[in-house]
């Protein structure tokens, strides 16, 4: 683990995005004060430029939140999950849990379980895992700025790579490690992005299913916004995968990393508990795929991306992410509210999964 | 194929200026943009206070009596100038002619010059497969969604002469000469370039719309291609950053490219706003850190305006009506770019 003071060095990582905060200030803050006198934002209105160093965030508490309650818990749940992912993504890229400016709020405040930094041997997979994880402590920070005292501790979290960790259960489950392997998603350039590659989804399908449950227009856009950076994350991971599963190809080879994330999308699919509801668009019982290779016009295709014969992407209800970060394969028999990558179950008041989503 | 239809070259603006007199010209201010910046920041800040009353995209809003179908109609516009040119890249052959129907004038596509890519990384080739049939599809659930409402199909420039669309946008970016041609059609990085100059755009308009929309099942609809589109500009950066160290066409390396075709781009959509990063790498203290999500300060991707947007594929900063890759403009109520890279007055 790296010092707190190379830990704020992690928020340096795009300077050309800080610089590109100087613009959100003037769309945001505006949004934001029209939105109920919000002040949360105050804690990014720095005009010096040079100030790369400092934290992306200092979140400033505000007693009471511009949102519904309903709102509130939607931000609540999804910070939950962008606390797994950083918690991931800052372990894996920079051998450093978060900062513990972003960690605090209401309900329990768990310890987080394992991680540690992948040794990578591509320099570019490297990159790619430093700059998901300053995405995800942006993430982070943005939520809990907009929740202000309204935001959630960070739960108790298990990203261990050890025989006992959630990852290995999670491997278990799905074929990808025998029933006594373990798979540590730290090992290797491969396992880091097949481990990315289970949370990532998740994300994915998580922001956009709630995307017509959000009341707050600007809430809507940010959201928009959150989905479409989580999207470029798996855009990223899935197609390397799909690229490094073919033996001989531009930067590693793996032959199995095409097989492996068929499986995982198989268990994901078995574990949420899903049932076809209605739409629109319509969710399919396989919500989830694996990357390919598939057929299209006579033609081998890659599946990058999971769609719906629509071309649109899945979207899963709070109660099938629950079932999947809880590891939960008894959801179809009994509700769960803690297991898997949170053993004591997530903070707000979106926790409890559900037997019938 | 239809026969190509000549385009006009150099269609001289409302000013009397060319398109490529106003894109250079617009890339010159961006320069000076950028140092200005600071104190444009400090004094916006100050115009946030006071003008609380309004959203970022309130003016919009407000001002708009446009409808759910307009927005639909606006992103069909633009799924129709994907999918074609996915399908010409991938197949040699535009989209099926029954799924381009629909109210408004149905135009020319020029694809002359188009053909299918010879690729030679098959797994380059396998992407491309793969986002066409989800281009397509977009183009099919759009045109369902909006029923007998749906736009047909506008006049469209896909073709590769050096008065093309694609020319144009590549002598925005890389100031190449008037009588070269920029063919995304050549080889498997000219692709990843015509599909860069798109990916990007079509995730800050639907961002951008996305509060716009009434409808909650339209809502859904737009979200989840928001994210297919975004799933794409992240295979499309991250497979031009494989190949990032490589000589660029007109930057030092590929990746110094992207940034070019970045700042093009922003010249055109605003004078004030910067909504567009290249895959430039940096290398701060914790390592060698990639840029294939252009976001914010807080991890949000950007949004554009409708008006912004049409910037863009008109590749023209003024306020006009019908340029580069649509010739006679969208179909649809929603047809004007914005024009915040020129004064009103220019």
């Amino acid at each position: 683990m790296i010092d707190q003071e190379t830990l704020d060095e992690v928020f340096a990582i795009a300077k050309r995005k800080r610089e590109e905060r100087r613009r959100f200030i003037k769309v945001a803050s505006t949004a934001m004060i029209a939105a109920g006198g919000m002040s949360a934002l105050a804690a990014c209105n720095n005009n010096n430029d040079e100030d790369v160093t400092a934290p992306p965030v200092t979140p400033t508490p505000t007693p009471t939140s511009a949102f519904t309650a309903g709102d509130v818990d939607i931000l609540n749940f999804a910070l939950n999950l962008e606390y797994l992912e950083g918690s991931y993504y800052t372990a894996a890229a920079l051998g450093a849990s978060l900062n513990a400016t972003l960690v605090s709020g209401t309900g329990t405040q768990g310890a987080v379980t394992g991680g540690r930094q992948v040794a990578f041997a591509d320099r570019l997979v490297a990159s790619y895992a430093r700059e998901i994880a300053a995405d995800e402590n942006a993430h982070i920070g943005f939520l809990r700025q907009n929740l202000g005292s309204l935001a959630v501790a960070i739960p108790a979290i298990n990203i261990d790579g050890g025989a006992s960790g959630a990852f290995t259960a999670a491997a278990r489950s799905s074929g990808v490690v025998p029933a006594t392997g373990t798979f540590d998603p730290y090992a290797n350039d491969d396992n880091f992005l097949l481990g990315a590659m289970l949370l990532s989804d998740v994300g994915v399908t998580a922001y956009k299913g709630s995307a017509t449950l959000i009341a707050s227009k600007t809430l809507l856009e940010a959201a928009a916004g959150i989905l479409a950076t989580e999207s470029y994350h798996t855009g990223l991971i899935r197609s390397l995968l799909y690229r490094r599963g073919v033996p001989g190809t531009t930067i590693a080879t793996a032959a199995n990393d095409r097989q492996n994330a068929e499986l995982i999308s198989n268990a994901r699919d078995t574990i949420d508990g899903n049932t076809t509801t209605a739409g629109p668009p319509a969710i399919f019982a396989d919500d989830d795929q694996g990357v390919g290779p598939v057929t299209i016009n006579g033609g081998t295709a890659s599946n990058v991306v999971p769609t719906d014969s629509n071309g649109i992407v899945f979207g899963r209800t709070a109660n099938q992410v629950l079932n999947i970060v809880y590891l939960n394969t008894n959801s179809r028999t009994a509700g769960s509210s803690g297991g898997g990558f949170f053993p004591s179950g997530l903070n707000g008041n979106i926790r409890a999964s559900a037997a019938t989503p | 194929m239809p026969a190509a239809p000549l385009r006009p070259c150099n269609v001289k603006g409302e000013d009397g200026m060319s398109e490529g007199q106003q894109l250079m010209e617009a890339l010159e201010s961006r320069v000076e943009r950028r140092s200005e910046r600071r104190e444009f920041f400090k004094a916006a800040l100050g115009v946030a206070a006071v003008t609380a009353g309004g959203f970022a995209f309130t003016s919009q809003a407000a001002a708009q009596t446009v409808t759910d179908n307009d927005i639909l109609n606006f992103a069909l516009n633009l799924e129709y100038l994907e999918a074609n040119f996915y399908y010409l890249a991938v197949y040699g052959t535009p989209i099926p002619l029954t799924s381009t129907t629909g109210t408004g004038t149905q135009g020319v596509l020029n694809a002359a010059g188009a053909r299918a890519v010879t690729f030679a990384d098959p797994i380059i080739a396998e992407f491309a497969r793969e986002i066409a049939a989800d281009e397509l599809a977009h183009v099919n659930v759009l045109r369902q969604a909006l029923g007998t409402a749906a736009v047909a199909q506008p006049a469209m420039d896909l073709s590769v002469a050096p008065t093309s669309a694609f020319s144009t946008a590549a002598r925005a970016a890389f100031d190449i000469p008037t009588t070269a041609s920029f063919d995304p059609y050549a080889n498997d990085l000219n692709f990843l370039y015509g599909a860069y100059i798109f990916e990007d755009v079509g995730v800050t308009a639907y961002k951008g719309a996305s509060p716009l929309i009434t409808s909650k099942a339209y809502l859904d609809v737009a979200a989840g291609i928001l994210s297919v589109e975004a799933h794409h500009a992240g295979l499309i950066r991250t497979q031009i950053d494989l190949r990032g160290d490589e000589p660029g066409l007109k930057g030092a390396t590929v990746r110094a490219d992207t940034e070019l075709v970045s700042n093009a781009r922003d010249s055109l959509d605003g004078t004030t706003s910067d909504l567009d990063q290249g895959i430039a790498q940096s290398n701060p203290p914790t390592g060698l850190t990639s840029n294939i999500v252009p976001t914010d300060g807080n991890g949000l991707a950007f949004s554009r305006t409708t008006g912004q947007v049409l910037n863009i594929v008109y590749l023209t900063p003024q306020q006009r009506s019908a340029g580069g890759f649509f010739p006679q403009g969208v179909n649809g109520t929603i047809v004007k770019a914005a024009g915040d890279a020129v004064p009103a007055a220019a």
